[in-house]
Order: structure tokens, then C-alpha cells, then sequence
């Protein structure tokens, strides 16, 4: 990841497993399609976050 | 002139439908479309459309069109999904798995990695992301993100 980020002068973001990235995709989209679905305040969102472990201030949206 | 919960239920119902279009056909409907089936006007989708944007869920182009029903892109991108026959498309790998963890079926995502470009298909079966090899990176905050979301 170190190598990928001199190699495009990226600074080193969020890194996560992919078994994080499903589990964030599930929390964030699995009620979608619910009439009843509203969108996350940044309160809800930020714990989506904390609940698949991503709690660093990358992820903070205060 | 609609009260405010009638231009609600307009724009829930307007969300449905378009989820519904792009689910059956992998296709955003367009504007002209969308009013025509929804019994409405091009005017009052393109209002509606441009609530809907305001929480980033949907996104348009500079010509009023879908661009991205989150998640899935309108246009396509690097992250296609298949999924029930059809072909979808995400703008970034954590959309790309949102759109089986939205319809609930399996999918495979024929993508590439991003560091070395070898070709990097995952899988979701049963409602599960089968192991594979690889990690997520994302370059931008979060509290940046809707800054500028292409670059994103």
C-alpha cells in the first residue's frame, strides 16, 4: 500500500479488509429499497463506522 | 403548489421507482422516462431529483440526468456487478458490494486491483463475501468525502 502511494503521490488514506468493506456495505445499504429508508444523520453514520472497526479520525465526520 | 408531505411521498415514491428501473433493467431511467411513467412532468422529476441529491444518495449530471443512484454509478465504471443475469455498476468497490447487500442475491465483481491491475473478482454467495486476497483503500477522509466525489 506504502509502494502504491509514492508510486501516484497519494498520501496513505482509510486502509480496511474487504470482509469490513462488506460488513460496511450490508449496515449501509441492505434497507435501501425500504419504503421506509431515510438517510444516515452523521451520528448514525459514524457508528455504522465504529461498528465494522473503522474509528480513527479518517473516518470521523465531525 | 404540493405541501411539503405530498412533495415527500412524490420524491419517496419518484426513489422507488427509480431503484426499481435500475434493478430490473440496469439501466437509470431517464428523466423524460421517469416523469412519463410516474404520471408526472420532466420539471417536477428534475425538482425531485434534486432533493434526493441533497444527501448524496442520488447524484446528476450537469444535464439534470442520473449519474449515481447510490450504489449503484448510472454510467459505467471499473466496478461492474453481476448479479441475477444482469450487469450493474458502482462507482468504488464499497458500492459495488452494496449492491448485492441491497438486493440480497449473490454477485460476482469481475474488478481489478488497484495497485498492480491483476484481475480481482469477488464473490458473494448466500449473503457472505467468500475470502479472498486484498485490502480497501480509500484515499479521502471521510468528512471530505462529498467534496469532490469523482475524485473519491
Amino acid at each position: 500500500m506504502d509502494r502504491w502511494c509514492r508510486q501516484w503521490n497519494r498520501e496513505r488514506g482509510g486502509i480496511f479488509s474487504l470482509q469490513q468493506g462488506w460488513d460496511l456495505a450490508r449496515l449501509w445499504y441492505a434497507d435501501r429499497l425500504s419504503p421506509k429508508w431515510r438517510p444516515f444523520n452523521a451520528q448514525e453514520a459514524q457508528a455504522i463506522f465504529a461498528q465494522v472497526g473503522l474509528t480513527s479520525d479518517f473516518w470521523s465526520l465531525g | 403548489m404540493a405541501s411539503v408531505p405530498e412533495q415527500a411521498d412524490f420524491d419517496n415514491s419518484l426513489r422507488l421507482y427509480t431503484y426499481r428501473r435500475m434493478v430490473e433493467t440496469g439501466r437509470a431511467p431517464a428523466v423524460a422516462t421517469a416523469a412519463k411513467e410516474m404520471g408526472s412532468n420532466e420539471a417536477a422529476v428534475r425538482a425531485a431529483y434534486a432533493r434526493l441529491s441533497e444527501s448524496h444518495a442520488f447524484m446528476l449530471t450537469e444535464s439534470g440526468e442520473l449519474w449515481r443512484l447510490a450504489p449503484f454509478s448510472a454510467v459505467p465504471t471499473a466496478f461492474p456487478v453481476e448479479s441475477s443475469g444482469r450487469t450493474y455498476y458502482a462507482n468504488c468497490i464499497w458500492d459495488a458490494l452494496g449492491i448485492p447487500a441491497m438486493l440480497g442475491q449473490d454477485a460476482t465483481i469481475p474488478t481489478s486491483c488497484a495497485c498492480c491491475n491483476l484481475e480481482m473478482s469477488l464473490q458473494v454467495e448466500a449473503g457472505s463475501l467468500l475470502p479472498h486476497e486484498g485490502l480497501i483503500h480509500v484515499g479521502v477522509s471521510a468528512r471530505r468525502w462529498y467534496e469532490d466525489v469523482v475524485f473519491t
